[in-house]
């Protein structure tokens, strides 16, 4: 069995371990503006990121965005997901692969495409130039409904996927039995449905989040210079700032508080349907 | 209780037919079996009862009241499942619970009805227990005492032995017909299990390609078919074809022929059950000869092939005594087969069925 599990451990040893030592090391290191980087062990970087009006923003911002993606998403994915997994046609595996394919497009590709749709010039306000319903340009671009939904254009299928398997593993039986027993499609919904996927419910959302929180190219090019979330201002840092040792403290900072929250909201949801 | 009554039921699933004009009256306290293959519309019957099927056309009529158009949860039914279908996340109590919650009954009320439900199938020391935690045979009791609680106006059974091993069916299926009688429940039941539709209902259903075929009693059904299809399907038969050729003589188309009961003459199916024919060793003497071409020993019962020359027939009886000549038969050795008259029954030509009419 080893032998089987080796290669993969070697890789994510590799590729994953070895990169984050190697930042958390950084983290740790002072800069400086003529030198960029000078040795040292301190929290300085992490305190300074944490004390910043500025970069708690940025973070506020992220969260929220995550969150908001998460909930809309799951909003929206459940029936989609509800109604693939209980699909018996043949058109079932179709509609899989159709749920499937907007992951064939790369984010930056899509949100490039988006821009192109919403942007100033873009084809939704020429038609409503055209139709004559509005003066001037509406703003859609470069706001902060542009990058939740460009967002939950991406991982929505990610949830609708995750979702649909758990609830396939849901005998259609039982919502029958309880059909059966009185209950109408909304308590059967509430009492049997819901608390049965709730499992894969956690692991859909915090796929969701995670992939939300590090949201990078949506981010960028449709919530514009103003907007900013977490994954691009760690990228600054290292590309503009040349600051490595505090880009990589804010990146630990973004990780830290994915992970508080994938842990929190597993632990509550898990504890109030254990049994 | 009510009755259950279904009047020209029919569910076309585009070209093909499930169910095809099915009509039928269950009376307060009985208990119907609908028996027959897998895909005979049996199922498709009982959902459409239970509200999981729209029928095409037709009615379903529950203590007089038309429910066709009521949806599931309005309908007053209550079912056990083939896969028992109980609630993973929610204890044997809980469970049985549920339908109690769903129509309002207090919480006082709900958990004495619950005890005696669960009492009511032996079950009241698990009201505690997960379902995973129980045995199939447990599980299949909770779904009953589930079903049975709400007090339904019809008592639905989707194969209810099918999931238990040989040995608790019997048992199972007698209890459940116990409790069904105790409780005068109005019964649809779904089986393919001639056996366990013999020994529970009152009266069984058999069907093929949607519709119905025959209505009666086991002893209606068994001794009485009105086609090939059922005397094959109820328990097993010789089925002969061939014709009436004289009163009381049927030639079969190999050219034999047999005795066989009143029937107008013509062309006819001559059904004739294996423990109607009584066996006798050797060439000579009366009764059809034939040529023992294999047998079984069953232990209390022996099975007989036999080759007629013009066609086969089985023939099973009791095992006769160490004594017996018929003991020492091995195949190859000539006999002679004999039954009464009226045992071989002349049905009429299996009509040719399928979709198409």
């Amino acid at each position: 069995m080893a032998a089987f599990v080796l290669p993969a451990v070697l890789v994510v040893a590799a590729l994953l371990v070895g990169p984050m030592l190697l930042l958390a090391r950084i983290s740790l290191n002072r800069y400086s503006a003529t030198d960029l980087m000078v040795e040292a062990l301190s929290p300085q970087n992490y305190l300074a990121a944490v004390a910043d009006p500025y970069y708690r923003g940025v973070m506020g911002t992220t969260l929220a965005v995550a969150l908001l993606c998460t909930g809309l998403t799951l909003a929206l994915g459940f029936p989609a997901a509800y109604r693939l997994a209980r699909m018996e046609s043949r058109w079932k595996s179709l509609v899989t692969v159709m749920t499937l394919i907007p992951l064939l497009v790369g984010n930056v590709v899509r949100a490039a495409g988006w821009m192109g749709l919403i942007g100033n010039d873009g084809l939704i306000n020429a038609g409503l130039q055209a139709t004559g319903l509005v003066s001037g340009p509406v703003r859609l671009i470069y706001t902060p409904g542009a990058v939740v939904v460009g967002t939950m254009a991406v991982v929505l299928p990610y949830m609708i996927l995750t979702l649909a398997s758990v609830i396939e593993s849901i005998p259609r039986s039982l919502e029958e039995a309880a059909a059966n027993l009185g209950a109408p499609a909304l308590t059967v919904f509430r009492r049997v449905v819901w608390p049965l996927a709730l499992p894969g419910t956690v692991a859909g959302c915090v796929l969701v989040f995670i992939l939300c929180m590090n949201t990078y190219a949506t981010a960028v090019l449709l919530g514009g210079p103003q907007f900013k979330m977490m994954a691009p201002a760690v990228y600054d840092q290292f590309s503009k700032g040349m600051n490595w040792p505090f880009g990589a403290a804010l990146a630990f900072i973004l990780l830290g508080a994915t992970l508080a929250l994938t842990v929190l909201g597993t632990a509550l949801l898990g504890r109030r349907y254990a049994r | 209780m009510g009755t259950l009554v279904l009047e020209g039921l029919s569910k076309r699933y585009g070209a093909a037919t499930a169910v095809d004009r099915v009509d039928l009256a269950v009376a307060e306290g009985e208990l119907v079996a609908l028996l027959g293959p897998s895909g005979c519309g049996k199922t498709t019957t009982l959902r459409a009862v239970a509200g999981f099927v729209e029928p095409s056309a037709g009615r379903v009529l529950i203590g007089g009241r038309d429910v066709t158009r009521l949806p599931a949860h309005a309908r007053d039914t209550g079912m056990v499942f083939q896969s028992y279908a109980l609630f993973p996340h929610m204890s044997v109590a809980g469970n049985v619970g549920f339908g109690l919650e769903m129509r309002r009954v207090g919480r006082a009320e709900r958990d004495a009805r619950i005890r005696e439900a669960l009492r009511l199938v032996r079950l009241d020391h698990l009201a505690d227990r997960l379902p995973r935690q129980l045995s199939g045979g447990q599980q299949q009791r909770v779904a009953l005492a589930r079903a049975l609680v709400v007090g339904p106006a019809v008592f639905l059974l989707d194969e209810p032995l099918s999931n238990l091993d040989a040995k608790l069916r019997q048992e199972v299926g007698l209890e459940i017909r116990a409790l069904q009688k105790r409780l005068g429940l109005t019964t649809l039941m779904v089986t393919h299990d001639q056996d366990e539709a013999l020994a529970m209902a009152d009266r069984l259903v058999v069907m093929e390609h949607g519709r119905v075929l025959q209505v009666g009693s086991a002893e209606d059904l068994y001794e009485r078919p009105a086609s090939p299809f059922v005397a094959g399907f109820v328990g097993r038969c010789n089925l002969l074809p061939g014709r009436v050729e004289a009163p009381g003589l049927f030639r079969t188309e190999g050219g034999g022929a047999l005795p066989c009961g009143p029937a107008p003459a013509g062309p006819g199916i001559l059904a004739l059950r294996p423990e109607r024919i009584a066996l006798a060793a050797g060439p000579d003497g009366p009764g059809v000869p034939a040529r023992l071409s294999a047998l079984t020993y069953l232990g209390a019962l022996t099975e007989y092939h036999l080759d007629l020359g013009t066609g086969a027939l089985v023939a099973v009886a009791p095992t006769p005594p160490p004594e017996d000549p018929r003991r020492r038969l091995r195949p190859g050795d000539p006999v002679r087969a004999e039954w009464t008259p009226a045992s071989a029954r002349v049905l009429p030509p299996e009509a040719p069925t399928g979709e198409s009419r």
